[in-house]
């Protein structure tokens, strides 16, 4: 999740102060950081569509 | 006025917080404020549009680092404290139209890391015990601005529905030896029929006891109890699940499903929680695609909800609806 430099991947913040005293950070990422997507998340993502058998329908409709 | 007030009855705090009374509500799109400022336009929270998302101080907070003194003493029934925290407001896109489902999945791994750059800066404020990352989607939940955002409210307390959860979990832990989440993921993964999706690292189910019709959770295979425990994969995995569930609701009644999505993460007041489970749930308040799950008598009054579906038909419903993601995706 963090590089040996303690930042997350791929981000950039930086952060103003807004004319009341709050403060907005504008988080930007780096191409790579922000899209590279391993092999192994492929897989995840082709596992995601796997879908466990269709349940058996209730025969009946229930009361209110 | 901004404070604290104790239930005695309940246990717990209520945030009095009269300014918001006053916040902005439904803008028109020409004069939305979470839009970046345009050259000569009026200006809005943000200035700047070369972003891929932004966080800010909510301007109209329940919660704020300095808060001003109790407008009202506190007697020994009835404590009161200052109402001091964070509350965040987290923009999704300069986009005004999207939504959090629209965007590509690169996004939303995006927001992953920007949920987890705000859980570690403000878990670690010292007034900060608890750090509440969420979402409230579309007028049924009662949204009064429409560009895609959410929200962050660092708590100085543990709220009480994760401290339900907490004790709970702990007391699994006592009794068996083992994790509750851990043992409700393999009770829905054993049984299959509420399951809506699984991919490497995440698995979303209507759970056994879902109190709305189409209440969601996605919870971690692995036991681990907040967004810094998990690797980069396990995030990107997290990102397509999220998109998974996100595209199937909009797919259901084809319309923008609103919702309540929360994450439920450890607190940060320094305490071990090797107990507990990272997991989100959806809240959503539609039972048809024209008819709202009121919280009426028995879920307000009393705490007991009654679902008018099957656990078991809202999940397959769902599942029929989940497609693929595909990272590389242009957004809408």
């Amino acid at each position: 999740m963090k590089n040996e430099d303690g930042q997350i991947k791929g981000m950039n913040a930086r952060r103003i102060t807004l004319a009341d005293g709050r403060y907005l950070i504008f988080y930007t990422f780096d191409e790579e950081g922000a899209t590279k997507h391993s092999e192994k998340n492929v897989e995840a993502s082709e596992a995601a569509q796997r879908q466990p058998v269709a349940a058996p329908q209730a025969e009946e409709e229930r009361g209110v | 006025v901004s404070e604290l007030r104790w239930n005695p009855l309940l246990g717990e705090w209520v945030a009095t917080a009269t300014h918001r009374q006053e916040r902005t509500f439904m803008p028109p799109a020409d004069f939305c404020p979470l839009c970046p400022t345009k050259p000569g336009g009026f200006p809005t929270e943000v200035p700047e549009s070369d972003y891929d998302l932004v966080v800010f101080e909510n301007r109209f907070p329940s919660l704020r680092p300095d808060p001003p003194v109790p407008a009202v003493e506190g007697t020994e029934l009835y404590p009161v404290r200052p109402g001091q925290g964070v509350c965040e407001v987290v923009l999704y896109t300069p986009h005004h139209s999207s939504t959090l489902a629209e965007e590509p999945v690169e996004q939303i791994y995006k927001l992953v890391r920007v949920w987890t750059d705000r859980f570690i800066e403000l878990g670690a404020l010292p007034f900060v015990d608890y750090v509440f990352e969420f979402e409230n989607k579309g007028e049924a939940i009662g949204v009064t601005l429409h560009h895609p955002h959410g929200q962050i409210y660092a708590y100085p307390f543990v709220p009480p529905r994760v401290q339900i959860e907490l004790d709970q979990s702990s007391a699994h832990r006592n009794k068996t030896g083992r994790c509750l989440l851990c043992d409700i993921v393999a009770e829905e993964r054993r049984d299959t029929r509420r399951v809506v999706a699984e991919n490497a690292s995440f698995v979303a189910y209507i759970p056994f006891f879902a109190r709305y019709p189409y209440e969601v959770h996605i919870t971690s295979l692995r036991h681990l109890q907040a967004l810094t425990d998990m690797s980069d994969a396990e995030q990107q995995c997290l990102a397509e699940m999220l998109k998974t569930v996100m595209v199937a609701y909009d797919k259901l009644f084809n319309l923008s499903f609103p919702y309540m999505m929360v994450l439920h993460q450890r607190p940060t007041d320094g305490r071990v929680y090797d107990y507990y489970h990272f997991h989100i749930e959806f809240y959503p308040p539609l039972r048809t695609a024209t008819k709202l799950k009121y919280l009426a008598g028995s879920e307000t009054g009393a705490g007991m909800f009654i679902n008018d579906t099957l656990a078991e038909e809202k999940a397959a419903e769902l599942r029929s609806h989940v497609t693929p993601v595909v990272w590389g995706e242009k957004s809408k």
